[in-house]
């Protein structure tokens, strides 16, 4: 294994921390944004109050990933600059409307127009960046890029159920988490049946969905194809087994349990695709060994990341200790 | 004023000069012009993150020694405004990312590599920036009063780290070593490279001193303007020492290491410096330009004041030493020195005011402390419209900086390796891109202002609560048991998203920190 492999690996350990973490705070936006009923705002609040202290720190995630990508692979960065740039500018515009809508409307006490206003920026730029994000890595895997075509990205049938793929993914990992956060205060109780169904139902789309993509990755991505039924097999058996049991927990109630289950089940996605993605960074344009910056300069980086996550891991686990039940006021 | 309009022609007819309309010049330009404008909304939201930390520490230190509520006070406004600012520097960041490839894909792919020890670095830090605020701003009530300062320290220090790592990779832009290239590709590259750049140590030192000034600056700004209206109570008095004597210490270091930086600069990139000072011919005795505008065609500044053989003697301790002009290089690799030559005067300027404002400061204290009068601090209201006015001029000097670094440098993205325009995006969509980042962005800063401004007005009733309640506010100082985490107070509420997220508080608009206090007892 080259020093070049050692660091995708990184960028897909990344990339697993950022779907889990990250990934579900857009689902929460979502579910902001599908609340309904007669206890719509007390759901609001249970989403805003789990995300509060750490949606900062989840989002640094990508923000690694971008890093990786640029220093390690600067080529295929160049690549994906020139020909994703309306699903990364949709994806951007998603990530700076739905983190300053955040704040506004913690902080804003009405200054700057009706909370309820920055809630609804706050939870349609959650949507948006998930499918952006979904229609980006498709590309990776089709190589469907070129400098001419700044749409075609996003008129692939295969890259908008990717998106959608996505979107659903984060959904179900923010209604599982938000089980238990709801189910660890009496006061919150109320919201566990409603965010129940949701995981529940979020699990039988994703699947679906799951299974529509399959078809189609191997009339687009051929290449990528052939490599998932050599490689990934035990990837997608994890995400199975996961995704089932996920089910089957949220079934008997057991919360804690089904988080668990619910991010084997993405990781095992996630997993799949890059071990089919390797060595192609941009499936037909750029490998990991082509898009290498040098040797030495990959290597100084991987020690910096050993060195920041002796930091780093403990930090991150003090926060999630600290904010593990979640505060909502009513 | 004089020749107002005639400047402004004159401006706008070099201006168009050194543009001349080619296919590709319309994308780069706006792709420049949205690299600057991004990176300018970036840096005056960043500047905070840098420096409120080091504020706040002070603060939340002293009431965590007296207990005395105007410091508890003075640190929640403060906790809070930063809670915004962080979180639209750190998304104005996320974009600067993105823009990196999207704007610059040729830089990125050759040079991302160079700089990727840097970036890396920066990421960590960011991440424990990001982790320990999170902690601060919502552990309140979770954490030991005591607990709670010290996640002060890694916010501080990560973010000091993080303009030490960012700005080494601007550095290296500015002088690029220790990378060989072939026919364009980096071959190797030390990985330390950004870290050795020649104009590293002077742009780190500057910069973390521009953001300690800058939320100095502003700090006071406030309190003297609340203070000019009338509310001279010991909350504003004290966030206005708190905030000036910061800015006050600073700004005559900052003369000493732009000095510095200057000298490091004629050595580095002479055509910079010679676009700093407007000097179009290479020439000893060369004088030291004050003001003025540079005027192409002649290679002089006009209506600048000149002082004989500063230039050379500042450079190189004699009037004998060689000054490079502008005109060494040919047309295509000068700077627009007008506006680089404006910039440094902006930047001096604002700085030579600030250094004067802080000696007479200083004057004035010493004074008033052995005549045992008090306040220290001058409240008269010239003094108060002086430093309400120094967080602005502040930010226009760091502003003002960062155009002649960066403006100096043209045409090259990487001096003397990589021009901006082979540098450059070629997608069509970029007028497009650009104005929907200028909306978005004016946007975002329209609100911002207003959540701020009405942040600001709380303060006086916040005061008054504060100076009744002589009993230590309550915060409790263990963590609640988990199965209930929420106490009386909590329920209560108190709109203040620093005791975690705001929902649409149903509590008053005008949220005020020590009513909870009060409430919670
Ligand atoms: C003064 C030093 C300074 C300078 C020159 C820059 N920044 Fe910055 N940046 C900061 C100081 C900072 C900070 C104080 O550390 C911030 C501000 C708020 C925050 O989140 O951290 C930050 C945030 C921040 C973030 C978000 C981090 C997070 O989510 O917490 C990113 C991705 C960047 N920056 C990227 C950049 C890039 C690509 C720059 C180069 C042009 C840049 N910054 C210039
Ligand atoms: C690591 C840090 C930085 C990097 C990598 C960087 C990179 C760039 C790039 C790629 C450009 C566009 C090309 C050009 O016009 O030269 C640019 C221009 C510019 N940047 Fe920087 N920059 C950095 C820091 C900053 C900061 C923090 C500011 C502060 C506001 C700043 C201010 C500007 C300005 C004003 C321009 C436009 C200059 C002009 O065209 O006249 N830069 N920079
Ligand atoms: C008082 C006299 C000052 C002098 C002689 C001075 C000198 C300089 C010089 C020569 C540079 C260019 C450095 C380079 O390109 O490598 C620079 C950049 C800069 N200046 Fe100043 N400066 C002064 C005051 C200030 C003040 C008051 C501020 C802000 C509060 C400020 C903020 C900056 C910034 C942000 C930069 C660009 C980034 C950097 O080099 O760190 N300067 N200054």
């Amino acid at each position: 294994m080259t020093a070049a492999d050692l660091l995708a690996v990184v960028m897909v350990i990344g990339l697993t921390a950022y779907a889990l973490t990250g990934g579900a705070d857009f689902g929460g936006g979502v579910w902001d944004l599908l609340a309904r009923g007669r206890d719509a705002a007390d759901q609001r609040r249970l989403v805003s109050a789990a995300l509060g202290p750490v949606w900062e720190a989840n989002h640094v995630w990508l923000i690694f990933v971008i890093v990786m990508m640029f220093s390690g692979f600067p080529a295929a960065f160049g690549i994906v600059g020139s020909t994703l740039e309306i699903p990364l500018i949709c994806a951007l515009a998603g990530i700076v409307l739905r983190g300053a809508a955040y704040v506004y409307r913690a902080y804003g006490a009405g200054a700057a127009g009706p909370d309820h206003w920055w809630g609804h920026v706050f939870a349609i730029s959650s949507a948006i960046t998930p499918v952006a994000l979904g229609v980006c890595g498709a590309a990776l895997a089709t190589g469907d890029v070129t400098e001419g075509d700044a749409l075609a990205p996003v008129t692939s049938a295969f890259g908008i159920v990717c998106g959608v793929f996505t979107l659903a993914v984060t959904a179900f990992l923010a209604a599982v988490y938000l089980c238990r956060d709801a189910a660890s205060s009496p006061e919150t109780e109320h919201l566990v049946p409603g965010f129940r169904r949701r995981a529940l139902g979020g699990a039988v789309v994703s699947g679906l969905l799951a299974a529509a993509l399959l078809p189609l990755l191997w009339s687009e991505a051929p290449v990528v194809a052939e490599r998932f039924a050599e490689r990934s097999v035990p990837f997608v058996v994890i995400s199975a087994l996961g995704g089932i049991a996920s089910l089957v927990a949220l079934w008997q109630h057991r919360f804690t349990a089904a988080r668990i289950t619910a991010g084997a089940a993405v990781a095992g996605v996630l997993w799949g695709w890059a071990a089919a993605q390797y060595p192609d960074l941009v499936v037909g344009r750029a490998t990991v060994d082509s898009a290498a910056a040098p040797e030495a300069n990959i290597v100084a980086m991987l020690i910096a990341v050993a060195c920041g996550l002796v930091v780093l891991i403990p930090s991150l686990w003090m926060l999630f200790r600290l904010f593990a039940n979640p505060e909502v006021k009513s | 004023m004089v020749h107002a309009a005639e400047v402004l022609s004159h401006v706008a007819a070099l201006a168009q000069a050194a543009d001349p309309p080619q296919a590709s010049s319309v994308s780069t330009n706006l792709a420049r012009a949205q690299t600057a404008f991004s990176l300018a909304f970036h840096i005056c939201f960043a500047v905070f993150g840098v420096g409120m930390p080091w504020l706040l520490l002070f603060v939340e230190g002293r009431w965590v020694r007296t207990r005395d509520p105007v410091w508890l006070a003075l640190t929640r406004k403060w906790s809070r405004a930063f809670a915004v600012m962080f979180a639209v520097g750190a998304v104005s960041g996320t974009a600067l990312s993105f823009e990196f490839g999207l704007l610059w894909p040729a830089f990125m792919a050759r040079y991302g590599g160079v700089l990727g020890l840097s970036f890396t670095l920066e990421g960590f830090a960011f991440f424990a920036e990001a982790i320990f605020i999170g902690m601060y701003l919502y552990g309140w009530k979770r954490l030991s009063a005591r607990a709670h300062w010290l996640t002060l320290w890694p916010i501080a220090i990560a973010g000091t780290f993080s303009t030490l790592f960012i700005i080494t990779a601007n550095a290296w832009m500015n002088t690029p070593g220790h990378v060989t290239e072939v026919d364009g590709k980096v071959v190797s590259a030390e990985p330390f490279a950004p870290f050795l750049a020649a104009t590293a140590p002077h742009q780190l030192i500057h910069m973390l001193l521009a953001a300690l000034m800058c939320t100095g600056g502003i700090v006071a700004g406030v309190y003297a303007v609340g203070m000019l209206r009338g509310r001279r109570d010991a909350y504003h008095q004290r966030g206005l020492r708190v905030g000036l004597a910061v800015l006050l210490v600073c700004a005559p270091l900052q003369l000493i290491v732009g000095d510095w930086a200057a000298r490091v600069v004629g050595n580095e990139q002479p055509i910079k410096l010679a676009a700093m000072e407007g000097l179009g011919h290479t020439r000893t005795h060369a004088p030291l330009t004050i003001g003025g505008i540079y005027d192409e065609q002649t290679g002089e500044v006009r209506h600048g004041i000149e002082v004989p053989d500063l230039l050379s003697l500042m450079q190189g301790l004699s009037a004998d030493h060689e000054i490079t002009g502008l005109t060494a290089v040919p047309p295509e690799e000068r700077p627009n020195a007008v506006l680089v030559h404006s910039a440094f005067n902006v930047m001096v300027g604002l700085g030579m005011a600030l250094i004067a404002l802080s000696l007479v400061t200083g004057v004035v204290v010493l004074r008033r402390r052995r005549r045992g009068e008090r306040p220290l601090l001058p409240t008269g209201r010239p003094w108060l419209w002086a430093a309400a006015a120094s967080g602005p001029a502040s930010m226009l000097a760091m502003l003002a900086g960062w155009e002649v670094t960066e403006g100096g440098r043209q045409p090259w993205i990487v001096y003397g390796r990589m021009r901006v325009d082979e540098a450059v995006t070629s997608s069509s969509g970029m007028p497009a891109i650009f104005t929907g980042t200028i909306l978005l962005y004016l946007g975002l800063a329209t609100a911002l202002i207003l959540i701020l401004r009405r942040m600001a007005t709380g303060g006086p009733e916040l005061a008054a609560t504060v100076g009744e309640t002589s009993t230590t506010p309550d915060i409790p100082d263990a963590r609640p048991a988990p199965a209930s985490p929420d106490t009386p107070a909590r329920v209560r509420g108190d709109g203040d998203g620093g005791d975690g997220p705001g929902t649409s508080a149903p509590t008053t608009p005008r949220t005020d920190p020590s009513s909870s206090e009060g409430d919670a007892r």
